[in-house]
């Protein structure tokens, strides 16, 4: 009997993630359909299977709506994935990039990129990239240290962290925007940000960051093993054997690569990490190890349709998906803070 | 054949100004059930998580089956020494199985899934304590006699010797707390060392063999049962006097006092 329930859950993970595959190709195909020019599906999908036949319909799939949808399963996956090893490392469902800060901290970080040092690179990757990753990890640190009271995690200190990166952030714009030889076009990329608008980005830019997230989420597993173990506690997970120091390096850095990731291509998109973790736990459990290709599979189903609704519905005015999942994932949230804070009395 | 399988030389532990531990040293021989007695704050908490590696020595050394902590692999110790915590809190539901798996994590390679061995090591763990009917339940739907369990389930899943519990009697009431002592006892008999911290003097006196008594000054005393709850040393040790001991130890009426005298 027991087996058999262990068994009864992998086959339900199984055929979670199985419709979760399945709802992520129908929504990359159906969100390239849908648009200001509305291509109809099996057009799609002729040129998605001869891209050199495709013509007209191919320059309008190949150059803005394929990017702009892989970017959002890019996001999607990213954010979702880090709201699980967060949530994990902080033993607290509401752990989110962007509640945190660590989105904020990615923000900052490559704005300073752009504006200060906008030609500098460092083995292949811009300076922008290399500081939206250093703005994440710093900010898991000061977060890390702010919120650690005897070896718990105060609520409060963990969200007024993120409200004060947040608070920082929107400061360094109004600087940024106050110099006069600030690019154009870097101000442009930074108003994206705050508002969470998904960029159409280059073939180049997605041929690095897709690989990128896919290696972290994978690298990500072991320690998401070892995350099922931390939420017995930091004392018992060492108790039975878990270097709890490495785990929590190896998830603050994989944790700020794919906020950076995100944040490149999305900026500041809210709630995702918590909204998509939240609801695949009710479906499949806890279990880290499962739960984080699930969440990745979900979370980019789930942005692209939001990036799709978010395009499309006020037509030919485009709204930032960041205002979409804001929508509805700031009622989630405060949902959770409510049941949170009175289960703890 | 008796053979030591914990040992404390002559350990000090301060926490920040105050002296915790005053050169404790004790050993205890394999398979012996031992009570921890003392009053709160004490230091009792502190001398389990000494004897699992969790805090370091300021001085003095504590050997496990005669090596010292220090020379032990992180996935060798908890495979030898199971610390039961007092508390458990999970910020996610996690079934009961889920939980008592986690007792595995010390046999595990950092990538790769349990065996058969494992599986059975979990299994036979839930079936010793009786919560093999609670496996798909979540952790937060458990009484605090369930939750003992869950927990005693993960020690056991670690399949050491020896075994740690920090105030399992704690929150629950009598007939659990006769049922929880009841378990270790039949762990005890499958040839588990069991050192466990109690409070309840009647307890203690019926069920354990040996007692290490922290007194506050701070100093201890240990040895078998009869020999270490004396009024004498126990009045002094809970800071109260000889006549008020008594009342609390005989009433309701009970014989269990006559065996403690």
């Amino acid at each position: 009997m027991g087996s058999q329930s262990k068994r009864g859950s992998r086959a339900r993970t199984n055929t979670v993630n199985l419709i979760l595959l399945v709802a992520l190709l129908l929504s990359i195909v159906l969100a390239t359909s849908l648009g200001a020019v509305r291509l109809p599906v099996n057009e799609v999908l002729h040129a998605f299977l001869h891209p050199s036949q495709a013509g007209e319909a191919g320059e309008i799939i190949f150059a803005l709506r394929l990017p702009r949808v892989l970017a959002a399963a890019l996001v999607g996956a990213a954010l979702s994935a880090t709201g699980v090893l967060f949530q994990g490392l902080f033993r607290n469902p509401l752990a989110d990039p962007f509640v945190l800060g660590t989105s904020g901290g990615a923000a900052l970080g490559g704005a300073i990129g752009i504006f200060l040092i906008p030609t500098l690179s460092f083995a292949g990757f811009s300076a922008t990239a290399v500081l939206a990753f250093v703005g994440s990890v710093l900010t898991m640190v000061l977060v890390w240290y702010l919120a650690r009271t005897s070896g718990a995690f105060a609520m409060e200190t963990l969200l007024l962290a993120g409200f004060a990166i947040g608070t920082m952030l929107n400061s360094a714009t109004v600087v940024f925007e106050l110099r006069e030889e600030a690019s154009s076009s870097g101000l442009r990329v930074l108003a994206a940000w705050l508002h969470g608008q998904l960029s159409i980005p280059a073939w180049s830019q997605l041929g690095l960051i897709a690989p990128l997230t896919i290696i972290a989420i994978v690298f990500a597993l072991p320690v998401a093993g070892r995350l099922n173990t931390l939420a017995l506690g930091e004392e018992y997970a060492s108790q039975l054997g878990v270097h709890v120091g490495r785990v929590r390096v190896a998830t603050v850095i994989l944790g700020s690569l794919l906020t950076a990731a995100a944040v490149s291509l999305g900026g500041l998109i809210g709630f995702v990490g918590l909204l998509v973790p939240h609801f695949l736990r009710i479906l499949i459990g806890p279990n880290h190890v499962r739960l984080l290709p699930a969440a990745a599979l979900g979370g980019a189903t789930f942005l692209i349709l939001a990036d799709t609704l978010a395009r499309t519905a006020f037509a030919p005015t485009e709204i930032p998906v960041g205002v979409f999942t804001a929508f509805l994932g700031g009622p989630a949230f405060l949902y959770l803070l409510h049941h949170r804070s009175q289960e703890s009395g | 054949m008796i053979s030591t399988i914990l040992e404390f030389q002559n350990v000090s532990f301060s926490r920040g100004s105050r002296l915790l531990l005053d050169r404790l040293s004790f050993a205890i021989e394999t398979q012996e059930m031992v009570a921890l007695l003392g009053p709160n704050g004490v230091g009792k908490t502190t001398m389990l998580k000494l004897a699992s590696r969790l805090l370091q020595p300021a001085s003095g050394n504590v050997l496990l089956q005669g090596k010292p902590l220090a020379d032990w692999s992180r996935q060798h110790l908890p495979r030898s020494i199971a610390l039961v915590p007092q508390e458990l809190e999970l910020p996610f539901n996690f079934r009961v199985e889920e939980i008592v798996a986690q007792g595995r994590v010390p046999y595990l390679p950092l990538f790769g899934a349990g065996t058969t061995r494992d599986r059975e090591a979990i299994e036979s763990a839930m079936e010793a304590v009786d919560i093999v009917g609670l496996r798909d339940r979540p952790f937060s739907q458990l009484s605090g006699g369930e939750r003992q369990r869950v927990k005693i389930a993960i020690g056991l899943a670690q399949q050491s010797k020896l075994m740690l519990l920090d105030e399992p009697t704690q929150h629950l009431d009598v007939g659990r707390q006769i049922e929880l002592i009841a378990l270790l006892r039949r762990l005890n008999k499958r040839g588990i060392t069991i050192i466990a911290a109690v409070h309840d003097l009647h307890l203690v006196a019926e069920n354990f063999s040996s007692v290490i008594m922290l007194t506050p000054e701070p100093a201890w005393i240990a040895g078998p049962t009869a020999e270490v709850m004396r009024p004498d040393l126990l009045g002094r040790t809970f800071c109260v006097s000889q006549s008020d001991l008594a009342q609390y130890c005989v009433s309701p009426p009970s014989d269990g006092l006559a065996q403690v005298w």
